[in-house]
């Protein structure tokens, strides 16, 4: 896997501010490409190897010319020509269960050559999906892969392509993208690839949702296609030249927005909400709703199929009530019962609620944070001074590396008290080191930690240099009390991953502010939240049998967002008790765990979210990277996740391709996700006013503008295409330094003015 | 550097040239300055990463002795994070978190993403050819590493392979298997321009007890 690194700038000075503004460059860009790859949603990239030498099939050649939908390309024999990729229909079925949906994707290629083809296809998955399963047919045969260690299932993978036999592999790329490999695909076979994958239902507010990526097709077939793609013979990837036989190659290859694109899709949703639903809708397709089920629903496409141009989203509203919507599913494997439970906040009646706070807000002013990013924080926190009401307390404290708290307790924030902290916040100006302990540990400290009148808060506001994690985490862990930590990632967040962490320990959100733009309507967005902290002081407890509970710490509900409880037991019985406080009011809830309903998935859920709990304790140093490792190939491979260290391996026994035979790879390029514009992401060739061509048969030219396009904030992505090939590695900065060129050019000079003065004036004299 | 000393510097100039002398003068004057400046912000460089290292040493071994990370100084953006040492040629520079140009100008410092040196993985240090890491060229295939890490443990490895790599295709992958170390710096040596070669010296752990082991 390549780690990108940030560009290094080319002076090598020390002030504080461009070294800031490059970082929070870097953060925009790691940010746009992080929102990128879940943007990508639908960009599949297949890449497929076909013998060009054994690809004579006159029939499967094509021009692209001849193409009026989408396909992908193969390069034939004779240039100019071309097979078309496998692609024929896709299937998606999906099955929702409370907090968590799991989809089948069955998949149908056809290798219409007459050579011997290996597939590799890069998918991503939504946020947080774990691919467990994954079954390969290929004319009669049917593979079930299994898990194994990576690089086990590597080597058990190559050996099974040299032998001839049939085979299927998926990685995972990154957490959210994934590789499945498919070696000897038979000369003219049709291939059917089921991938399930388990990920949660995305909660916004009283929002529920699912995203489908769709991309099967190309979703970008340019208009005219003026220039020649010239396939590498061993990489594949292809460079386009300026054609030099135009006429040849007849224009036009279709637009999708002139053309409709034909690749069927369809989509069966089976949603088993786990409350009362209201409304059922999707923003991008037509459906049909059956069921009368208060619960439950099954959701299909109007049509029956549907062109797969843009990504499948599903919402669900749950009918509003005045007691939180309890949800509880159950799965048996293996010998044990998981247990999954879910909290939603009653709705409506959080405004009424709310408790007086005690709010700290923090902010860095460090150096780094200079430039917009203090403009926006400050624009931010004067927004929340303004959101006070007299019957909260609050102080602020500012940090660079120094610290100066503004009161020396919380004050009433009586009017005269807030012009005093908004006067103090407009003064602030960003310079100095970043020193973010004692600061945190100030704002930690409690002088009333039994006042339970008031909600206390802290708002860590931010551009995310935490250096010292450890004692950052060790303050947060022995000194939170009753506080709860809100970390704001602003501009930039290099260090997201442990804010995040933080946060969790702190038991509050992490606001990741991606770029300054969108720093206001997140501020207010968590403001909102912390104004209603609905059910706080959470507990869980099972009246029978011991229970391995995930996660480890309750964090509070607030607005919009559920508590999902995972467990596994011996076996299911009893009760569990949540409780917790609504506003001051007492309020528990008691799961009889016998009437939980059954649901798919939920034990990969539990491992999943116990996979990231061994993330955290390696974090938190509690076991070492060998023993978090340990942890989570056990679980990965009871439970048969791929992660970062486990694949997904099937090799069908009978060797079937002929000793003689040969199977090349030529990577097939993929198209881009509809919606995004093929203008701004490819750009016009240079040189050629017809504008852009097959889109992905440009690879390093793709890359390059994604790359562009990313650094402008733009949604795009370089992740897929950015990474040149498995072998490329890390990229290493910039280690010259231009010390020994000043050096050269100095001297040079000083001796100039030497010579100036003293050789001409001895030249006149003995002239 | 004034005309009227310039004046004194040719006392031999007669009344006729001394209008000229001036001009000479001021353009020595510029000449000179520009010099000493270029000359100053090289020197400054090599000036920055000495003195650096000697803070940065001192640091170190706070941290060491604390546990804590520790700052060379209050207004740095980062702090040590171990010392690489080649016995053979007696090379031993203190490394930074995160290889941002702010970093390498005060020692090599450790890639982000990658993992500690004597972890699974390969811990990429990078720093430039003319200060920390000019010793690189030195480095032969058979020579022992030393990473001491922040938090006191050690690692020893041992150069397999010296190569040149392009920036962007360096065949490193921090999350390979076994446990690896790459020290990296600008190629070729002598070259006074920036260039897209780097100098890659791999290297792997000499397997002890399981790898990292406490001082």
């Amino acid at each position: 896997m390549d780690i990108s690194l940030p560009p290094l700038r080319l002076s090598d000075f020390t002030l504080p501010s461009p070294m800031a503004r490059a970082r929070r460059v870097v953060a925009r860009i790691a940010i746009a490409a992080t929102l990128g790859i879940a943007g990508l949603g639908g960009l599949i990239v297949a890449t497929v190897a076909a013998n060009a030498s054994e690809a004579r099939s006159a029939q499967a050649f094509v021009k692209p010319a001849d193409m009026t939908s989408g396909a992908l390309l193969l390069k034939g024999a004779e240039p100019g020509k071309f097979v078309e990729a496998p692609q024929v229909r896709a299937d998606y079925d999906v099955t929702v269960s409370g907090p968590t949906m799991r989809t089948r994707v069955t998949q149908a290629f056809t290798n219409p050559t007459d050579g011997w083809v290996e597939g590799v296809y890069v998918y991503p998955l939504p946020e947080k999906g774990a691919v467990d399963a994954m079954t390969l047919v290929i004319g009669d045969r049917v593979i079930v892969a299994d898990v194994k260690k990576r690089e086990e299932a590597k080597e058990i993978y190559e050996a099974a392509k040299r032998d001839g036999k049939t085979a299927a592999l998926t990685e995972q790329e990154r957490p959210n993208l994934f590789t499945n490999s498919v070696a000897n695909i038979g000369p003219g076979e049709t291939v059917l690839v089921r991938i399930e994958y388990q990920a949660p239902v995305h909660q916004d507010a009283e929002r529920m949702s699912l995203r489908i990526p769709l991309v099967v097709a190309p979703r970008y077939v340019p208009k005219p296609l003026v220039t020649e793609v010239s396939m590498d013979a061993v990489g594949g990837w292809g460079v386009v030249d300026p054609a030099p036989d135009r006429g040849r190659i007849t224009p036009p290859v279709n637009d999708p927005r002139e053309t409709a694109p034909t690749n069927p899709v369809s989509i069966t949703v089976r949603l088993n909400a786990g409350f009362r639903l209201g409304e059922v809708a999707s923003s991008t397709h037509k459906i049909k709703v059956d069921g009368t089920d208060e619960a439950a629903r099954t959701v299909t496409l109007d049509a029956a199929d549907v062109p797969a141009d843009r990504d499948f989203e599903l919402a669900w509203t749950a009918a509003s009530g005045p007691t939180p919507s309890v949800g509880l599913f159950r799965e048996s494997v293996g010998g044990s019962d998981y247990v999954v439970a879910y909290v939603t906040p009653p709705t409506g009646a959080a405004k009424e609620e709310k408790r007086p706070r005690e709010t700290i807000f923090v902010i860095d002013n460090s150096g780094s944070m200079s430039g917009p990013s203090m403009g926006q924080a400050k624009a931010s926190l004067a927004f929340a001074l303004d959101r006070l009401t007299p019957a909260d307390r609050f102080d602020v404290i500012r940090f660079d590396d120094t610290m100066e708290r503004l009161f020396l307790d919380t004050v009433a924030a009586t009017p005269e008290n807030v012009a005093k902290a908004k006067a103090f916040v407009a003064r602030l100006s960003a310079e100095g080191g970043t020193e973010m302990l004692p600061p945190l540990k100030a704002a930690l400290f409690d002088p009333r930690p039994n006042d339970a009148a008031r909600v206390r808060q802290i708002v860590f506001l931010t551009d995310g240099a935490i250096g010292d994690e450890q004692r950052m985490f060790d303050a947060i862990a022995s000194g939170r009390g009753r506080s709860r930590l809100f970390m704001v990632g602003i501009g930039s967040a290099p260090n997201s991953f442990l804010m995040t962490r933080a946060a969790e320990l702190g038991r509050g959100t992490f606001t990741h502010i991606g770029s300054t733009e969108e720093v206001d309507a997140r501020m207010r967005e968590l403001f909102a939240k912390l104004e209603s902290p609905v059910i706080t002081s959470l507990t869980a407890a099972f009246s029978e049998g011991a229970a391995d509970m995930t996660p480890r710490t309750l964090p509070d509900i607030y607005r919009g967002e559920p508590l999902v409880m995972a467990a596994r037991m011996a076996k299911v019985s009893g009760a569990l008790e949540i409780g917790g406080l609504i506003g001051d009011q007492p309020w528990t809830v008691k799961l009889d765990l016998a009437k939980a309903a059954p649901g798919d998935g939920i034990s990969k859920l539990w491992a999943r979210r116990k996979i990231d709990d061994a993330e955290v304790s390696r974090t938190l140093r509690e076991t070492g990277p060998e023993a978090a490792d340990a942890e989570i190939l056990k679980l990965a491979l009871e439970h048969k996740l791929t992660t970062r260290l486990t694949s997904l391996v099937a090799v069908d026994q009978t060797p079937r391709r002929p000793a003689g035979a040969t199977l090349t790879r030529a990577e097939v390029p993929l198209n881009l996700p509809a919606g995004w514009d093929f203008d701004a992401v490819f750009g016009k060739r240079p040189g050629s006013e017809q504008g852009p061509t097959v889109p992905g048969m440009r690879r390093a030219d793709a890359q390059s503008k994604l790359e562009r396009v990313a650094a402008m904030g733009v949604a795009a992505s370089p992740a897929p295409l950015a990474t040149p090939s498995p072998s490329a590695g890390a990229n290493l900065p910039q280690t010259a330094t231009d010390a020994e060129l000043k050096l050269c050019a100095g001297l040079a000079l000083i001796l100039l003015a030497v010579g100036l003065l003293i050789i001409r004036p001895a030249r006149r004299r003995a002239a | 550097m004034s005309a009227s000393r310039s004046l004194v510097l040719s006392p031999d100039a007669g009344g006729r040239i001394a209008q000229r002398v001036p001009l000479r003068a001021a353009f020595a004057a510029v000449f000179a300055l520009a010099g000493l400046i270029l000359a100053g912000q090289g020197a400054y460089v090599h000036a920055k990463a000495i003195l650096a290292q000697i803070l940065l040493e001192r640091a170190f071994a706070t941290s060491l002795a604390t546990g804590a990370p520790t700052k060379a100084w209050a207004w740095a953006d980062t702090w040590p994070v171990a010392r690489i040492e080649v016995p053979r040629i007696g090379a031993s520079e203190i490394a930074l978190a995160g290889a941002s140009g702010e970093a390498l100008a005060f020692g090599p410092g450790h890639l982000d993403g990658t993992p500690e040196a004597g972890e699974p993985g390969v811990a990429i240090y990078a720093a430039h050819r003319d200060t920390h890491f000019a010793f690189l060229k030195e480095v032969r295939v058979g020579d022992e590493i030393r990473v001491l890490r922040r938090d006191g443990r050690a690692a020893r490895f041992r150069v397999e392979e010296t190569r040149v790599a392009a920036w962007n295709a360096s065949g490193l992958d921090p999350h390979a298997a076994g446990r690896r170390l790459a020290l990296v710096t600008c190629w070729p040596f002598d070259a006074v321009t920036r260039g897209p070669l780097r100098y890659v010296v791999e290297a792997s752990a000499i397997e002890e007890s399981g790898g990292a082991s406490p001082r």
